[in-house]
């Protein structure tokens, strides 16, 4: 029975990261309808941003709980400026062009990034050399869980509520969804689009953001090329849940996580990336718009 | 045009009173040549190569050379590339040589083999790759320790010194992982290991958890991993976390700084199975070979790969020593049949028929609280 508590606490760990990058790709799609390939790599990014600016918080002399807080508010505004800077030099241009453009750019995006961080911190692997939390284990009659898991479960999902509730509740969060249905009517309405769409990549690259930072603490390692193993996974997991549906990402992270787990800890580690795809591709076979996605008809 | 002509008779000229001279003087002299990446991007590899020969040669020489004779060093270049390596095979056997040393690459080896070969002259290699002792030839001597021996001195290592009753096996997707973890299941399999868990991680995803809480149910007392630091040194970390209590053991490729890193202060108590850094070696013949390389170019040999070579071609000046010989095939067959446990800089020293090594420098290390490396098998 601990073994299969144990597989769900680590289901739940990585599900909470997929969900939080998950988030970045569903928002995007859901008022661009693009798919921005580039998202991964700014999670990667972020990861390598967070450590450097950890570093340097940590030598001038900052620590405790505002060294952590500090750290994550201030790359999540790096991030954002980052995302917002690829949505206006990548994007933005090519609004107006076929959808292909678009994706093109994107995974031209994507390269740009990776090859950059490789140019800046050096192709191998690259240690997250310092413990922003302090290293406590806690064993519960024999299930393991870590500070810094808890700490990724409650954050990711206060974040989600939070998010959750901006667009549901909030003036801001009503024209988010107007434009996601139908940008011509909310401009009509008097919604600054661009500007939702800005916010939009500054939203999914904050909470990337945080995604990143997590795999650094808890990992301890990151690489120039990560971003592209986490994409894909999030990716995934918000297509499962319906991509373009918020509740859906979140949903569909938590579920990929804890699926994968189960699948490495009671079938078999070398086939869980296969049955992931499996769960995918059934999972599309009789619900094609993900578990949460609305039956739309297609705009012809 | 004129000039230019007469530039090249007098070069050509030069060249084979060069040619007269060196071998006329060659009489007194054993010559041993050196084929190693001098130049490119393996020059530190082929200058160990050639700093270790040397210093061999002039020991000898110092004490009165070999069967009366100098011994005389001819060098060759091969830059770590195919094309030079024919060339340098032809240049050495030309200028008759009796033993080539090198080259450092299994590809620069394998290409002048067989100019070797049909030359009769003996050549020692580092290179790793099986191809290298496939053709057949009796003039060639691998003298680093095949792959497979890594599969072999990992299940001696877990059956008779550590006594595992269960143990799990892990690899990554990649052709040389996915063969170590065999070779290492299948030689414990033939002595009797319990293998309880054996499966496959992907490189790269930071998250083994999942594989790890499934190998903890089946409470094994030892993890043996077989890829790399990157991925070795989280599932250490993660191990720990998950309070899982097996020993850890990783695969040469684990051998790396950056896995004690990764690993933090679950490191400690992790177990690595390599060929020793040069200055790990615990043998005699090592520590005086070390510290008189030091002593002459003030810097340690770049890698253990220069002391693999210098010690073929200790194997086969003690060979000429003990046979009174220079016949290349006396000598071959000396070495393929007779020599046995020769106290080499990497541990005893013997060949198979085909020319492989039969005895490995593996060992195995405990790493200390403070990242250094203990050496705990085989003991001394």
């Amino acid at each position: 029975m601990e073994i299969f508590i144990q597989q769900m606490v680590n289901g739940l760990t990585i599900g909470s990261i997929y969900a939080l990058v998950a988030l970045g790709y569903t928002m995007v799609y859901g008022v661009l309808k693009l798919i921005n390939f580039a998202h991964g790599d700014l999670v990667a990014l972020s990861a390598y941003t967070g450590l450097v600016i950890a570093m340097q918080l940590a030598g001038a002399g900052i620590g405790g709980v505002l060294l952590v807080v500090a750290v994550f508010l201030i790359n999540a505004v790096v991030i954002s400026i980052v995302g917002v800077l690829l949505e206006r030099t990548a994007y933005r241009p090519l609004r107006q062009a076929p959808r292909m453009s678009a994706v093109v750019s994107a995974l031209g995006a994507s390269l740009v990034f990776e090859n950059g961080m490789m140019l800046i911190w050096g192709p191998m692997p690259k240690i997250f050399s310092i413990d922003l939390v302090p290293n406590i284990n806690w064993n519960i009659h024999g299930v393991y869980i870590s500070f810094i898991q808890l700490l990724i479960l409650i954050i990711s999902f206060a974040l989600m509520v939070a998010l959750y509730i901006f667009v549901n509740k909030t003036k801001v969060g009503i024209a988010v969804r107007a434009s996601s249905i139908d940008q011509d009517a909310a401009r009509l309405m008097g919604i600054n689009v661009n500007k939702i769409i800005m916010l939009i990549f500054i939203i999914g690259s904050a909470l990337g953001s945080a995604g990143g930072l997590f795999i650094g603490m808890y990992y301890k390692s990151i690489y120039f090329n990560m971003g592209w193993i986490y994409g894909l996974n999030a990716f995934v997991a918000a297509i499962i849940g319906g991509i373009g549906n918020i509740p859906g990402a979140m949903l569909g992270g938590i579920l990929l996580g804890v699926f994968n787990a189960l699948i490495a800890g009671y079938i078999s580690s070398s086939w869980a990336t296969g049955f992931t795809y499996l769960l995918l591709i059934v999972i599309l076979v009789f619900r094609p718009r993900g578990i949460l996605g609305e039956r739309v008809a297609e705009k012809v | 045009m004129r000039y230019k002509n007469l530039g090249s008779v007098f070069a050509v000229l030069l060249v084979s009173v060069f040619f007269i001279a060196t071998t006329t003087m060659a009489k007194g002299v054993i010559k041993i040549g050196v084929q190693a990446p001098i130049t490119g991007k393996f020059a530190s590899e082929g200058q160990g190569i050639v700093n270790s020969v040397k210093l061999i040669a002039d020991q000898y020489n110092a004490k009165g050379g070999l069967l009366g004779k100098k011994l005389k060093v001819v060098t060759c270049d091969d830059e770590g590339t195919a094309v030079k390596a024919a060339i340098c095979a032809r240049n050495l056997v030309n200028n008759g040589v009796i033993a080539v040393i090198g080259s450092y690459t299994s590809t620069c080896a394998e290409s002048a083999e067989a100019t070797y070969y049909k030359a009769k002259v003996l050549q020692t290699s580092d290179g790793t790759s099986d191809t290298l002792v496939k053709h057949g030839y009796w003039t060639f001597f691998r003298n680093s320790s095949p792959n497979s021996a890594e599969g072999k001195f990992t299940s001696e290592f877990f059956l008779k010194a550590k006594k595992y009753k269960k143990i799990a096996i892990l690899s990554d997707f990649s052709t040389f992982s996915v063969d170590l973890a065999k070779a290492v299941s299948e030689n414990l399999k033939k002595n009797g290991g319990n293998i309880v868990y054996s499966g496959k991680i992907t490189s790269g995803a930071q998250n083994f958890t999942p594989v790890l809480t499934k190998i903890k149910s089946y409470k094994p007392d030892a993890i043996y991993f077989s890829g790399y630091y990157t991925d070795g040194g989280l599932l250490r970390a993660q191990q720990e976390q998950l309070g899982i209590k097996a020993d850890f053991i990783g695969g040469d490729s684990s051998d790396n700084p950056e896995f004690v890193k990764l690993a933090g202060s679950a490191a400690a108590g992790a177990y690595i199975i390599n060929v020793p850094m040069p200055q790990y070696l615990p043998y005699n013949a090592a520590k005086k070979f070390l510290s008189d390389y030091k002593a002459r170019y003030h810097e340690d040999p770049p890698s253990i790969w220069t002391l693999y070579n210098a010690d073929g071609l200790r194997a086969i000046l003690y060979t000429i020593g003990k046979l009174k010989t220079t016949n290349t095939k006396k000598i071959a067959d000396y070495m393929h049949n007779q020599l046995k446990n020769f106290p080499g800089i990497t541990g005893p020293v013997a060949w198979h028929k085909n020319g492989e090594r039969a005895t490995s420098a593996y060992m195995a290390y405990e790493i200390q609280p403070d990242g250094k490396y203990k050496i705990v098998y085989p003991v001394k």
